[in-house]
């Protein structure tokens, strides 16, 4: 049975290391994408939904750690760093995996060996040293404003009076209570600048604010959907992000 | 009991000697009169102290004793001649008792002025009732003394009074006020040199310590392990594909190894040494950053052997990588310049990264090529930042003309 992985590293030959090592020493992985920045890694998760997802710490857009955040639960993770003594040792103390660069086939197969007798059970839960982490890293400053162009008006948007974001091909609709507009950057783009706790992704194309959320709703036995305050408008969740509205 | 008293001299001298070095022993004295004195010590100026210092190892022991003798000698000799010359009337003894007892006070008067001399210097009206106060006072002993000999009445002492004033008067002002207005002018501008010297030394001296401590933290800063990991990795993937580059990026870092650890030693290289060391650098992320990095330097000949401090370009050209180039999605380009503007050296590093808003960081880089511009030119040296569209341009324009 093949294992849906996916890898994120932003030097190209380390990429193409990793790949390369991965293919010989664990051939049931099959590498699903390999994102050279954590907002592309973050969309590759989305679309994948893969088991293992290795991330590098240092990256643009998004950091390994900012990742790791939004994927939770969801996918056993691996982080991968150059040198970072602290990041080490929080890992060791927290028992999260990790690959030390240059990587070494030995530790690489140790590593690999101990995912492997993992992936029997449900992920573990790295948020706890992932927010330690975090803490002590610079700060990414956060989205306040958008410009968006609404005909020959340049019109500026709070970020907070948003209610939900929603990807529409290059662009974002950007949707608040009883107007909306388009901004031209994409969703995925915009993801890294948001605050995950205060904006959730219920879907792979949809951010909404989560005090804009009236209710969630059960469709079925899988699907959601989610109804708001300030628009009629419902929103499905898709099934990798249900866990969000589970009691 | 004689050895006793010596022995205790010469532990009071060793201690005031000590204390006029360390003048914070005082405060750890055994309380007592010798204490106090310590105390005083420790408020004298570090000029004074020197002085002090200085005045005690060249006149200690039998030689304080043959300095005081050799002065007694002189003022018997004037005392004697003046006596032979003017005052056939006066017994020898008196005048070689007067004669010694003028000239120590002289000497008191002239040491307290030297200890004192700010006060002395400056005309107020605290000299001048002090001067006219002494004068009063000598003239009322000297007409008192006078009267005594002669009849004991008040009424010839009366008389006596403005003569004695006068004679004190002058007295006073010739072998006083006068050589010690003189003296404090003269110690007064000894004492400014001797300050402005200390105060450059101590200036010297902190240059110096800061100098090395900011060759410690570049020493600190430079290599990072991020870095060296990062490339050795890149290194280790190229040769096992057997690609060509491996050889080439090796190379790079061997250059980049290499001049960062020698210009660590010296303070300031030439421009050509600082742009090779800039560019192994830059060549080595290239390969490691692929597509995402373009690179441009420029340095025209002219410039080459233009003296810089080391590593500034290279800090630059790091902080461009980290906070500018690597955080963007895209990456970017980096430009190094290199311009002749007549009397400065015109250093520019531009990246198209990120740019100042996204840059999280404490600036300790741009704070350290600050301070060593500033220790090495003064304020005619200058670092800039400014917003490049998009990205970040830094500038930094060195005088010519100090380095010639």
């Amino acid at each position: 049975m093949s294992i849906k992985v996916v890898i994120a590293e932003d030097e190209p030959l380390m990429r193409e290391r990793l790949l390369g090592m991965l293919a010989t020493a664990w051939p049931e992985a099959q590498v699903v994408a390999a994102p050279e920045n954590g907002i592309d890694a973050w969309d590759a998760f989305l679309e994948h939904a893969p088991q293992v997802v290795f991330l590098d710490i240092r990256m643009p857009g998004m950091s390994g750690l900012e990742v790791a955040a939004r994927i939770g639960r969801q996918a056993h993770i691996v982080f991968v760093t150059a040198y970072d003594q602290y990041a080490v040792d929080a890992f060791d103390a927290g028992a999260v995996d990790y690959l030390l660069k240059p990587l070494q086939p030995g530790r690489l197969e140790r590593a690999l060996a101990r995912l492997r007798d993992k992936l029997e059970r449900p992920p573990g839960d790295v948020s706890a040293v992932v927010r330690q982490l975090a803490a002590v890293q610079p700060k990414r400053e956060k989205l306040k404003w958008l410009k968006a162009t609404i005909g020959k008006q340049i019109r500026l948007i709070d970020v907070d009076e948003v209610l939900f974001f929603q990807a529409d091909s290059k662009y974002t609709r950007v949707v608040l209570a009883g107007s909306e507009a388009l901004v031209r950057i994409a969703l995925k783009e915009l993801t890294g600048g948001l605050d995950p706790d205060r904006f959730w992704q219920i879907h792979r194309g949809t951010l909404v604010n989560v005090s804009a959320i009236r209710a969630a709703e059960r469709i079925d036995a899988e699907r959601m959907q989610v109804l708001l305050r300030g628009s009629s408008e419902v929103l499905p969740v898709s099934r990798s992000f249900t866990h969000l509205f589970r009691e | 009991m004689w050895a006793g008293i010596a022995k205790w001299y010469r532990d009071w001298d060793q201690e005031l000697q000590s204390l006029l070095l360390q003048p914070e022993l005082a405060a750890a004295m055994a309380p007592g009169w010798r204490r106090k004195m310590g105390v005083k010590i420790a408020l004298l100026t570090p000029v004074e102290r020197q002085e002090m210092y200085r005045f005690q190892v060249t006149y200690r022991g039998a030689a304080l004793w043959r300095a005081l003798a050799s002065l007694c000698l002189v003022f018997s000799v004037t005392g004697a001649l003046l006596k032979l010359a003017y005052l056939p009337a006066l017994p020898m003894s008196l005048a070689l008792l007067g004669a010694n007892g003028v000239g120590f006070a002289m000497l008191m008067a002239m040491i307290t002025v030297w200890f004192n001399h700010a006060s002395y210097a400056r005309p107020g009206r605290r000299i001048i009732t002090g001067v006219l106060g002494v004068i009063l006072l000598g003239t009322v002993y000297g007409a008192a003394v006078a009267v005594l000999f002669k009849d004991g009445s008040w009424q010839s002492f009366r008389d006596l009074l403005p003569k004695v004033l006068t004679y004190t008067g002058i007295a006073m002002l010739v072998l006083i006020a006068l050589p010690g207005f003189l003296l404090a002018t003269v110690r007064n501008r000894h004492y400014d040199l001797l300050a402005s010297q200390l105060t450059q030394q101590a200036e010297q001296e902190r240059l110096a310590r800061e100098l090395s401590e900011t060759r410690l933290r570049l020493l600190r800063a430079q290599i990072e392990p991020h870095f060296l990991f990062n490339t050795l990795g890149a290194v280790q993937q190229l040769a096992e594909q057997g690609a060509p580059r491996a050889a080439e990026l090796t190379a790079h870092l061997i250059d980049f190894l290499r001049a960062s650890m020698s210009d660590m030693r010296c303070e300031q290289v030439p421009l050509r040494a600082e742009f090779r060391l800039v560019e192994s650098y830059l060549r080595v992320m290239q390969v490691r950053m692929g597509t995402r990095l373009q690179v441009r330097l420029s340095l025209p000949a002219a410039l080459e052997s233009t003296p810089v401090p080391c590593m500034i370009l290279l800090t630059l050209a790091e902080n461009a990588i980290k906070h500018g180039i690597e955080p963007a999605l895209h990456g970017g380009d980096i430009a190094v310049l290199a311009e002749d503007c007549g009397d400065v050296l015109r250093l520019q590093v531009v990246d198209s990264g990120v740019g100042m808003s996204a840059t999280p960081g404490n600036g300790t880089g741009l704070q350290n090529i600050r301070e060593r511009l500033r220790l090495s030119y003064g304020d005619a040296a200058s670092l800039a930042l400014s917003e490049a569209e998009p990205g970040l341009a830094v500038e930094i324009l060195i005088p010519r003309k100090t380095n010639a």
